[in-house]
């Protein structure tokens, strides 16, 4: 391999998942194999009085929370949700129990000979009225999963000598992931030991969770990840649920289990990314510069506390944006309510609170009469500026020069006035926006908890074999991380073997989540590599193994929040331009621009398809992704009524990287998965606003909602 | 387990329904799909289930000097390619659904499914069209606006068949379409307008309005069109507001998880407004 790392390579699972072969959970078959239904609540919040279960014929099974040999709480932050639901049901689509057997048939029909008597409890579905606590609590004494406060600076203070305190509030929605494959599970006992295999993110995350579930020793518990069919974070903490359902299955039965969701139980039933309430209150002085902030940030957790509290952070560590605001004080609370638990899905909180604070700052500029990316360049952060958290932004910030990119490429200055010129018979805008995402885990959360362990081997023919938990989910790990190895090593990519992980070969290099696979997995790989390059000809067989070291720089403190919230950012620059519709409101992408920091691309081509996935994905959040809850039942439960953009919804997207190299990385990579996401709402709705003269204040911009918009200012 | 026949002509298949009140399948895109079931089970039918799609005597096209025939299983690729089909149905006919539904979906299907949201029922309403029924020993011809009751209902007799649509000749030089759906390809309508005109002389001598998924079924009203007939453009912008006010008496769409009451009324009277004056007037001069 010569030139750069970032030159691409054949996607390796291209050839095989075009051409059909993969072999997804579904394909898979076990002697004498079992299906699983589940029965689920009806109800979003009741006691459960009695469940009447019919005779049961040969062969067939009940599996409920009395067959949970361990502990029945999916091991998570908080151990709060049950597998199967005990006295009380939380949300509509909860399991209480499945049925297992051989014909699918004949477990429909048991399905619907079983009831369920329920008592039902007063519920909350808002989180307005998870705030006004008018109930009994789901969770806690506040119906808070997470309640927490920072601040930088000396807020009281500054807005003390505010010359002008502006307040808005934005809200954004429900986004589900509508990953390709829904999510499946097989369970199988034999030896006295129960293997899993599954569409999963997080091997080690489902080991764990078995682990507390079946109440055994990890030398019994086998998990290995299936090519998965796009996750987006949907297989982050989710599937630990449905595969402790089809281990405890496999164990009562004796025989293997599969659980493989239908798209619309995946809908009702599975995680979505949290909808937000923020609220900003922000100071400004005489020179129509912000002295200080104060972010109110709600999200709704759902039913169960899942990933909430680490969401939460996310979004609170984001709430200045790019900005350097010197008196912040930021409230983040994640509320219980009788919806379905939220989770994991790209960008992890960054979005709702970029949308918001992107959003403030136009709203700010058009206050004081300023442009407003005159504004927001007025207050971007530089290098050695300091973070909400107190963190110092010791990398190269460069934004300007990203910005300066983006402006060239997408002609938004002359754009910005000609559109903004009243003219009603062509509703055109352009809208920019501004973002970072954190690469990885937050603060030390890579030293305190997640410790990853690599390993590379090599065999006797040669070949190197690496050894992970990271799964390849359709981002390119199994192509970015061989050609980290195989260039370190300075052999073919071909002789670099990578297979789906198993927990029996592999050790934990922790979850494939929070853009940290490339960054933090590939340095050690390629560390490993190095190692291995060293003792190569030592013996016909060589394995190496490393273990996660925190960079010295960092400092955090995760009782505080203060310190350094990630080792790195990575940052980004979206333009969108808009045609709307004048007669339908309809929104029309007329283009799309970015410009990116993610240090060293690994692989360009891969790289380019996570910006114009997470661009899509984003502007889909942004417009016509629309997922409402109605007395806790999600009322877009199928693809026919969530859309989600197709790939003759947008323009082509033009992108480029620029030059930038970190220390702590492979090749000097920082992170991407999640960043191109969280850039493309607020250019969209900045771009609706230039172009209808409106405040955008919540995504998805319908054209619902910008009919009734236009219709309230007039 | 699902009983099923595949008739070898259309005689035996009106035998067929005559003794099996069978469920007509003809692309099945959309009796598929509300029925269908775990995966790896068969889709649920109450009654045996007759393939249709096949039969070529209710797959042609046939032109008089008056007439356009329709046969009921002519998939809507099918008609998008045939030179005879009127450019105002190909236009709605294009924006259904993806091309791989339209290469099996029927035109005869769309209609019997009787969606208030079927995209090609405003057009066809606008068209005067006719629906051609026959049983074993009748046939019958009923407008379509007679054949469609409700929501998913028609007077459809259970041992009959849809053979045919006869959409009358006629030569327009206006023509509006819209659909309003949350994305352009492939999505249902929110709502939907069609509007049609002749003009003449300055005047406009024939003039149809429908709408679609913004009532029980398609909103098609002859009196409040006679209004306009015979009218110039000046008199027409006069009567844009009472015109407006009428349809907004009988535009009664629902909430529902695709859109709002709200929004639903409102474009539908801002794409009539438009079509009356920013398509029809300006056509006019």
């Amino acid at each position: 391999m010569k030139g750069k790392i970032g030159k691409s390579i054949k996607k390796i699972d291209v050839a095989e998942k075009t051409g059909g072969y993969a072999r997804y959970i579904a394909d898979m078959r076990f002697e004498s194999m079992l299906h699983a239904k589940t029965l689920r609540s009806s109800k979003p919040r009741a006691k459960i009085k009695g469940i009447d279960i019919p005779e049961i014929p040969q062969g067939y099974y009940i599996v409920d929370r009395n067959d949970v040999p361990g502990k029945n709480r999916v091991k998570m932050i908080v151990n709060d949700q049950p597998f199967f639901a005990e006295d009380v049901v939380n949300y509509i689509g909860e399991p209480i129990l499945l049925v297992v057997g051989p014909d699918k048939e004949k477990i429909i029909k048991i399905l619907s000979e079983i009831k369920v008597y329920y008592e039902a409890v007063k519920p909350v579905f808002t989180i307005e009225e998870a705030e006004k606590l008018n109930t009994t609590p789901i969770y806690g004494e506040d119906n808070c999963f997470a309640d927490y406060e920072i601040e930088k600076g000396d807020p009281d203070e500054a807005f003390g000598r505010a010359a002008k305190i502006v307040e808005n509030e934005y809200r954004t929605g429900y986004q589900e992931h509508i990953y390709l494959e829904p999510q499946g599970m097989i369970g199988i006992y034999e030896s006295n030991r129960v293997t899993v295999y599954g569409s999963m993110q997080c091997p080690y995350f489902v080991k764990n969770a078995l682990i507390q579930g079946l109440g055994w020793g990890g030398d019994r518990i086998r998990v290995v990840q299936t090519t998965t069919g796009g996750a987006f974070g949907g297989k982050e903490e989710y599937p630990s649920l449905i595969a402790g359902h089809v281990a405890f299955a496999a164990v009562k039965a004796g025989k293997p289990v599969r659980l493989i969701f239908n798209r619309k139980e995946d809908i009702q039933a599975t995680t979505k990314r949290h909808p937000s309430i923020i609220r900003l209150k922000t100071a400004l002085d005489d020179h129509k510069k912000i002295i200080a902030t104060d972010v109110d940030i709600k999200m709704d957790g759902g039913a169960y506390s899942g990933l909430s509290n680490v969401v939460l952070q996310r979004a609170m560590f984001a709430a200045t944006g790019v900005y350097n605001i010197p008196n912040v004080r930021v409230r983040g609370r994640a509320f219980a309510t009788n919806n379905v638990p939220s989770g994991a899905l790209r960008g992890f909180g960054g979005p709702q609170a970029f949308f918001a604070i992107e959003m403030n700052m136009h709203a700010l500029a058009d206050h004081v009469s300023e442009d407003p990316l005159d504004f927001k360049i007025k207050h971007m952060l530089k290098k050695g500026d300091h973070t909400v958290t107190g963190g110092v932004l010791r990398q190269d910030v460069k934004l300007d020069e990203m910005t300066d990119m983006v402006l060239g490429m997408s002609d938004y200055r002359k754009k910005y006035d000609e559109f903004s010129k009243n003219d009603d018979q062509v509703l055109r805008g352009i809208g920019l926006s501004l973002f970072y995402h954190g690469c990885a885990f937050t603060g030390s959360g890579e030293k305190d908890i997640i410790k990853a362990e690599v390993k590379l081997k090599k065999r006797e023919d040669g070949k190197v074999l690496i050894l992970i938990a990271n799964v390849d989910m359709g981002q390119g790990a199994q192509t970015t991380l061989r050609k980290i190895v195989a260039r370190t090593l300075c052999i073919p990519v071909d002789d670099v073997i990578y297979e789906n992980p198993d927990t029996d070969v592999v050790p934990d290099s922790g979850p494939t989540v929070a853009s940290r696979t490339v960054m933090i997995v590939g340095f050690l790989l390629d560390k490993a590599a190095q190692e291995l390059k060293a003792e190569w000809e030592k013996a016909p067989e060589v394995e190496v193994h490393k273990v996660y070291e925190q960079p010295g720089y960092i400092r955090w403190d995760q009782e505080t929040f203060e310190g350094d919230a990630y080792p790195v950012y990575s940052w980004g620059t979206n333009v969108v331009e808009v045609e709307v519709d004048p007669v339908t409101c309809e929104i029309k992408v007329k283009g799309i621009w970015g410009v990116y920091d993610v240090g060293t691309a690994i692989d360009e081509r891969i790289i380019q398809g996570q910006i114009e996935g997470g661009i899509s994905q984003g502007l889909g959040y942004a417009t016509i992704e629309v997922m409402n809850s109605k007395d806790g039942k999600i009322l877009q439960d199928s693809i026919t009524d969530y859309i989600i953009p197709c790939s003759m919804y947008f323009p082509g997207i033009e992108s480029k990287l620029i030059d930038s190299y970190y220390e702590y990385g492979p090749y000097g990579a920082k992170c991407a998965g999640e960043l191109p996401f969280i850039g493309a709402a607020p250019a969209l709705a900045s771009a609706v606003q230039n172009a209808l003269n409106v405040q955008i204040k919540r995504i998805p911009v319908t054209p619902e909602y910008l009919m009734e918009t236009a219709e309230g200012e007039n | 387990m699902v009983r099923a026949y595949r008739p070898p002509d259309f005689q035996s298949a009106l035998t067929i329904m005559r003794e099996n009140r069978a469920i007509p399948l003809a692309g099945g895109t959309d009796l598929m799909v509300s029925r269908r079931r775990w995966s790896g089970l068969s889709p649920f039918f109450a009654k045996p289930v007759l393939f249709i799609g096949h039969l070529e005597e209710i797959k042609r096209v046939e032109i008089d000097i008056t007439n356009i025939k329709i046969g009921s299983a002519c998939s809507l690729a099918s008609l998008l390619e045939h030179r005879e089909i009127p450019e105002v149905l190909k236009i709605v006919i294009s924006q259904m659904a993806t091309p791989a539904i339209r290469n099996i979906g029927t035109l005869g299907g769309n209609i019997c499914n009787a969606s208030p949201a079927g995209d090609a029922l405003p057009v066809l309403y606008a068209m005067d069209a006719s629906v051609v029924l026959q049983r074993k020993a009748e046939i019958r011809t009923l407008p379509i606006e007679k054949f469609i009751t409700g929501p998913g209902e028609t007077v459809l007799k259970d041992d009959e068949l849809l053979t045919s649509i006869i959409i009358p000749k006629k030569s327009y030089n206006v023509g509006f379409y819209r659909k309003v759906g949350t994305r352009q390809a492939n999505s249902l309508s929110k709502l939907s307008f069609q509007g049609l005109a002749r003009i003449e002389e300055g005047k406009i001598s024939d003039i149809r309005i429908s709408f679609g998924a913004v009532a029980m079924t398609v909103i098609r009203s002859r009196e409040i069109e006679e209004i306009l007939i015979e009218k110039s453009g000046k008199e027409i912008e006069k009567l844009i507001p009472e015109v407006s006010s009428l349809y907004s008496a009988v535009i009664k769409p629902i909430d529902d998880q695709r859109s709002n009451i709200r929004y639903r009324k409102t474009i539908s009277l801002k794409l009539l407004r438009y079509f009356l004056r920013t398509v029809l007037i300006s056509k006019i001069g």
